[in-house]
Parts: C-alpha cells; sequence; structure tokens
C-alpha cells in the first residue's frame, strides 16, 4: 500500500475538486488582450506620447497598488493583473498629451479612492478608472480637455463640432474615419473600431454580461435614433453618437465591471437600460458634451436597487 | 436557454456517456474500515474476534439504516467511536464452516409488504429510510448523481436482472401509489409497466430537487419522494444474492481513468487506488463521493463506505489551487450559474463574517448544495463550504430525499 512511503502527501480542500479554470488573473489578461487592439491604434494615431501616458498610467497603479498592500499589511495583490488592466483602462481616457503630473494624480486618486481604501479588487463601489477620470475632469478641466491639449493635429473633435457647428457638420464625418479613431478624443476611448473588436472578444468569452452591454447599447442609441428620425436636421445620427466620445468604452469596458453592476440578468439589462439612457440624458440636454463616464459613475451607485430585482428562489413560493 | 449563456462548456458535465460496461468486482480486501458511528456493536464483536463474510457485527437503533456486516473472512483489530477495524485472515476449517452457514434469504418468496418489510431488509443491511418514504409518488432518479460518476447508465442497461429484481422488491415496499423512473432523455430505456419520465441530462440536473422539478413540473411539490437508483440496486443485489449487502458500487475516476467497480464496503482507498493501477503523485487530491459534492481525503487508509458514489483522483496542476484567504471579488459567476437562483456571493461573504442569521434573508434554505458556485468561482473561494458552514451553524439539515428543511430555528430556542 501506498501510504507506506511517507513522502506521498495528499492535499486536502473544500469541494468543489473541478474548476472551470478561470482566476482573477486569467481575467485580467482577457482584458488586456482586448484592449490591445485599442491601444496599438491609440499608438498608431497619436504616437509615442500615446504610449508614455499608458505605460506611466499602468505603472503609477501597479505600484500605488503594492505600496497600499504593504501599507495595509496584506499579501501584495498585484500578481493578478488587476491594476495594470484599471491603469490601461484610466489611460484610456486622457488626452494623448496630458502632462505626467497630471497622470500621476489621476492614477494615484483612482487607485486610492477607487479600490484599495474598499478593499481592493471587487469591493469597489464604483468603477476604478473613472474616479480617477473624474477627479482629473473636475479638478484640471483644461489639462483634460482634447482640444486644448491636442493642438498639433489634423483630427476634429466631432463632439465640438456638433456642438459648435451644427448637425450638417457633425454629419459629414465619415464613419470609416471615427472607426478608425481620427478624431480628438481621449486616447483610447477614440479608437472606437478597435474598442468594438475588443469588447466582442470579452463578450464572447464569457467576461462581461451581455445584458449591461446590450442594455447601455440600446438605452443610448434608441433615443438618439428616434431623435434623428423625427427631425434629422436637428439631430446627428446614433451611429455618430455611439462612435465618439467614450459611450462604446463605458458600455464594453466600464459598465461591465461586475463588482459595480448588479449580478442577476433582469437587474443587469436595467442597469444597463438606466446608464444608456443617462448617458443619453446628460449629453443631449447637458453641459457636457460626453456625458458617458458620469453617466456610469451615477448608474453605479443605483446598482444595490437593481440587486432587488431577482427572481424567486427555488421552491420559495 | 440558460445553459447556452452560462459557462458550462465542460463537456465532463454531461451525465450520459454511453457506459454500460457491466460492473467488475473490486479487490479483496486486506483490511477494512467500517462505519459504525450511531450503530451499536454487538456484544460478542470485540477486539481480536474473528469474524466472517456476512457476520452480523452491529445495529442501529434507526429501523430504517441498516446493519453493520464483515464483507471479510479476519480479525477485528479495533473498535473505535466511529469505526471498526478487520483486517484479513486466512479463514481456518472452523471459521470457514461458520462462514458457509450463513442462511441464504429468499426476499422474492416472503410475504411481507410495505413496513413489514422494513426489519427483514434492515437485517439484511440496507437502508430503507428513502426507500421506502411515505409519498404518493415516488421518483427513482435514474442519473448519474455527479459529473464523472457513470454507474448509473449500466444498473438501468446491463444489470437489468439486478434492477428489476430492486423495482420489484420497491413496490413492496414502498406505500407510493406511482413510481417514475427519471432518465436521461437521450437514453433508450423501456421497463415492463413502469412509468419513464425523461430528464435533461447536464449537470446540476441530476440533483434531487432539480429532478423532481423536471418531473412534476413543480419546484418542492407536496407527496413527492425521491430515491436514487443506487439504493434500489443495492435492493435488488440483495435480493439477487440472497445475502446481507456488504458491497457498494462506485466509479473510480482519474483524468485518464474512469471504470465501475463493486467494491466491498469499508476497503481503504489505498488498495481500490492500487487495484485500479492509478499512480498518485504528491499533492494529488483524493476525493470521495462526487467531484463537486465529495470530500477530500488525507490519508490513504480512509475508506469507502456504503453510499459513497465514487472515488476520484484530481491530479495537481489540473485545476487552480485554493489559496487560503480570497476575498470575493463580486464576479457573479456564481449567480448567475446557481440553478437555485442565490446569490452565492452574499451567502458565502455572511458565512466567512460569521453573520449566519442573515443567510436566511438569502433564501440559504433553498440551496441544492449542487457545488456550482465553487466549480466557477475566479477566486477559488470554497462557496459550497462556506454555505454548508452556514447550514451547520444555524442547524440545517437537508433531508436529502426530498430537498425540503426543517422549521427555522429561532434564537434562545
Amino acid at each position: 500500500m501506498k501510504d507506506a512511503t511517507p513522502t506521498l502527501l495528499l492535499s486536502m480542500s473544500a469541494p468543489p475538486y473541478w474548476h472551470c479554470g478561470r482566476t482573477v488573473f486569467k481575467r485580467s489578461i482577457d482584458q488586456l488582450i482586448a484592449l490591445l487592439p485599442a491601444a496599438a491604434m491609440a499608438v498608431v494615431n497619436w504616437g509615442l506620447p500615446a504610449l508614455r501616458v499608458m505605460c506611466l498610467a499602468m505603472a503609477v497603479c501597479v505600484a500605488v497598488e503594492a505600496i497600499c498592500c504593504w501599507a495595509m499589511d496584506r499579501k501584495s495583490t498585484i500578481d493578478d493583473f488587476t491594476a495594470v488592466v484599471a491603469g490601461l483602462l484610466y489611460a484610456f481616457m486622457l488626452p494623448a498629451g496630458a502632462p505626467w503630473w497630471i497622470v500621476v494624480i489621476g492614477a494615484v486618486s483612482a487607485m486610492l479612492f477607487g479600490k484599495m481604501l474598499f478593499g481592493g479588487h471587487g469591493n469597489n463601489p464604483l468603477c476604478t478608472p473613472l474616479i480617477g477620470w473624474a477627479v482629473l475632469f473636475i479638478s484640471f478641466p483644461v489639462h483634460m480637455d482634447p482640444n486644448i491639449v491636442q493642438t498639433a493635429t489634423s483630427f476634429i473633435d466631432p463632439l465640438a463640432r456638433l456642438k459648435y457647428f451644427g448637425v450638417a457638420e457633425a454629419n459629414a464625418i465619415p464613419v470609416l474615419d471615427l472607426l478608425l479613431g481620427h478624431q480628438i478624443n481621449a486616447l483610447g476611448a477614440g479608437q472606437v473600431g478597435a474598442l468594438l473588436l475588443g469588447g466582442i472578444y470579452l463578450l464572447v468569452r464569457g467576461q462581461i454580461r451581455w445584458q449591461i452591454v446590450i442594455g447601455v447599447l440600446i438605452g443610448a442609441g434608441f433615443p438618439f435614433a428616434y431623435l434623428q428620425m423625427t427631425d434629422p436636421a436637428a439631430n446627428a445620427s446614433a451611429v455618430f453618437h455611439m462612435c465618439s466620445g467614450s459611450i462604446l468604452l463605458c458600455a464594453f469596458f466600464m459598465a461591465t465591471e461586475p463588482c459595480t453592476a448588479p449580478a442577476v440578468s433582469a437587474g443587469m439589462l436595467c442597469y444597463g437600460l438606466t446608464c444608456g439612457l443617462m448617458m443619453f440624458v446628460i449629453r443631449h440636454f447637458g453641459s457636457y458634451s460626453d456625458g458617458a463616464p458620469f453617466a456610469v459613475l451615477v448608474t453605479s451607485l443605483l446598482s444595490p436597487y437593481f440587486d432587488m430585482i431577482r427572481p424567486k428562489p427555488f421552491g420559495v413560493k | 436557454m440558460k445553459e447556452h449563456f452560462t459557462m458550462l462548456t465542460d463537456p465532463r458535465f454531461c451525465l450520459s456517456n454511453g457506459v454500460t460496461q457491466r460492473f467488475g468486482m473490486g479487490p479483496m480486501p486486506k483490511t477494512v474500515r467500517l462505519n459504525r458511528e450511531g450503530f451499536a456493536v454487538d456484544a460478542a464483536v470485540k477486539k481480536k474476534t474473528l469474524v466472517y463474510p456476512y457476520m452480523h457485527l452491529a445495529t442501529h437503533p434507526a429501523p430504517g439504516k441498516g446493519d453493520l456486516f464483515s464483507p471479510i473472512y479476519g480479525t477485528v483489530t479495533d473498535i473505535t467511536e466511529r469505526s471498526v477495524f478487520v483486517d484479513a485472515v486466512e479463514p481456518d476449517e472452523e471459521l470457514k464452516k461458520l462462514g458457509e452457514s450463513v442462511e441464504k434469504i429468499d426476499l422474492l418468496a416472503r410475504e411481507e409488504r410495505g413496513e413489514d418489510l422494513v426489519p427483514v431488509l434492515k437485517g439484511l443491511g440496507v437502508n430503507t429510510k428513502s426507500l421506502g418514504q411515505k409519498c404518493e409518488t415516488l421518483i427513482v432518479n435514474c442519473l448519474n448523481p455527479d459529473p464523472g460518476v457513470t454507474w448509473a447508465e449500466p444498473m438501468l442497461l446491463s444489470h437489468t436482472k439486478t434492477f428489476a429484481l430492486g423495482m420489484e422488491m420497491l413496490r413492496r415496499l414502498s406505500p407510493a401509489k406511482r413510481i417514475v423512473l427519471a432518465i436521461p432523455s437521450n437514453m433508450k430505456f423501456r421497463h415492463r409497466d413502469v412509468d419513464i419520465a425523461r430528464v435533461p441530462y447536464h449537470y446540476p440536473a441530476s440533483v434531487n430537487a432539480l429532478v423532481i422539478k423536471s418531473v412534476t413540473g413543480r419546484e418542492k411539490p407536496e407527496g413527492v419522494g425521491i430515491v436514487g437508483i443506487h439504493n434500489v440496486w443495492s435492493l435488488g443485489r440483495v435480493a439477487l444474492t440472497g445475502y446481507p449487502l456488504v458491497e457498494t458500487v462506485i466509479t473510480i475516476g482519474s483524468l485518464i481513468h474512469s471504470g465501475n467497480y463493486i467494491v466491498r464496503d469499508g476497503s481503504t482507498i489505498g488498495e481500490l487506488i492500487d487495484f485500479a493501477n492509478i499512480e498518485l503523485q504528491p499533492g494529488d487530491t483524493v476525493v470521495r463521493g462526487g467531484p463537486l459534492r465529495g470530500e477530500s481525503l488525507d490519508k490513504m487508509d480512509r475508506s469507502i463506505t456504503k453510499g459513497a458514489s465514487g472515488l476520484f483522483i484530481v491530479e495537481s496542476g489540473t485545476i487552480p489551487p485554493m489559496e487560503g484567504h480570497s476575498p470575493c471579488v463580486a464576479c457573479g459567476s456564481c449567480s448567475a450559474i446557481c440553478p437555485a437562483r442565490l446569490r452565492p456571493d452574499m451567502l458565502s461573504r455572511y458565512a466567512e463574517f460569521g453573520l449566519h442569521d442573515r443567510c436566511y434573508d438569502e433564501y440559504i434554505t433553498s440551496c441544492l448544495e449542487c457545488g456550482l458556485c465553487g466549480y466557477v468561482c475566479i477566486a477559488r473561494r470554497p462557496v459550497l463550504q462556506y454555505i454548508r458552514l452556514a447550514k451547520e451553524k444555524l442547524g440545517l439539515k437537508l433531508l436529502k430525499t426530498a430537498g425540503v428543511y426543517a422549521e427555522r430555528v429561532k434564537q434562545g430556542e
């Protein structure tokens, strides 16, 4: 009998003993793969400054997480790569020409107030990258405005064009230009085609919930499409709106962050629809030309209420 | 619809694998370790007592729990609170005579029906609690209970004689007006004058409460009982051999190996693993029961007792390891997969922080303990273990056959 050999140690654990193989680390890697096309397009369109911002943001995020874990006397969690994902997503919301100190301030506040103060990955009530973005957007609006930072470019800002030059000018922008990221926008949020690709990859891999994505796209797209149908002269098309600002980035990568979203199908769909509707409301009636990040932040706060929409458990009458 | 959007793409979760090979006999054990928890050991059985196959060793006070018998010729080496240990010996003439003098009982020729049959079967080592439960409709769950387990199909399709005898005895024993066989919907099977219900065959469809739902269309209906095919087969085995039950059927499986064996009650896992020619490596996990709901064992002298569905070896490195403290990352996978539509994330967090009472608000009593929450958990949390902990602390005992709990225990009572 083999137990006579003292070297054989069996490992004990709790059921189940089979596992689907997914881990937090693999999820992060999937997210990075999904973000890769957009990152590459950002470098193609904006050159090395974009790469600089992305690298700096990721490095600072990882460093902040490591320091926080050390200060809290906890095992370091940087090896699950969630900080890298958060850093890259945060960088996607910045203009390519953002000065280094702004990147650092935003990244530190994102990781501190958007993640570590709540206990780390999965406990944050709001989307980590958006916290950093919101701090900067409120505090340094000038440095965060791509139109001001990005002067040496032939691209145009579709949303500014819509706001100041009217619908006809905005509709004249070819959709292909928007898809390829030939627009003045945050460095990653503008790479619309690449983000779409990455988002579909995440959907196929089952890493993000289709209910949320569909909800956001319908919630934001339907009102814009309806307005355009009723009055084409006064309203830009839904496709234009989807491809400008950061609606797609928010729909696929921000709103779907599972810890800030509800957990049950019906709730997720309502959450997505509300989020999309908020995007429409802020963009159409508000003073901000984009509005998508604020919509996600506000809707995330409603998540606990959407979580109350849930089916009756098994056998409960 | 739900299956397509959840993450159960694992082919091992199909519970109907087309296995029809008849069971082989397991090894004749050199040592056995019989579970005697709750049993009163016979006065004649002491340390160093010589025992022979089918010799009566212990009685359980519950009428529905079968007595304990020796599966081999041997000497009792130790009797503890939990176990009776027997070492095999070569029988001498006297012992052999005793062994051969055990009377064969022809169950089919007996007159008893219904409750009168219970003590007879108890005396043959058969548990009748679920077989003889009071209900209008009794469902026989003919699905493999856990993924990886493959003995249900051969029991139906290949060991037809044993199964038919089991059904005959079940009809005599059960007070139910109607007995329904719940079989996988893709199986070609007919049985004379028995109702057949075809049910889905992807795990967790084999969980008792879900089988009841598939058959009746209702969740937790009144007057419906369910019994596993394993029990019916044991009943048939006793009727076939005429001797007390000292065997059980298990699947022995590893990553590359799988086989069904009739093994002696109390066989040690070390001998079984050797018998199945499985090389264990350090760091492997040995699981008694199914891979999703079973328990891991620490030593090779643990044993297989009646009711265990299998013995599985999970090679180290085939699944991400479970590391001590891993907080919930709120990914929502468990809520998406839960067949009882619960929030296992909340349940496990409440249990983790000792807030067991709050588990009632998350409907812990609806949990079916299928183990899928842990299977999909990307943080590798022992979710099922947390839920079981909370149930234990709350004093909830799953009435396995019906899937219904006792009344809520009020604080201070």
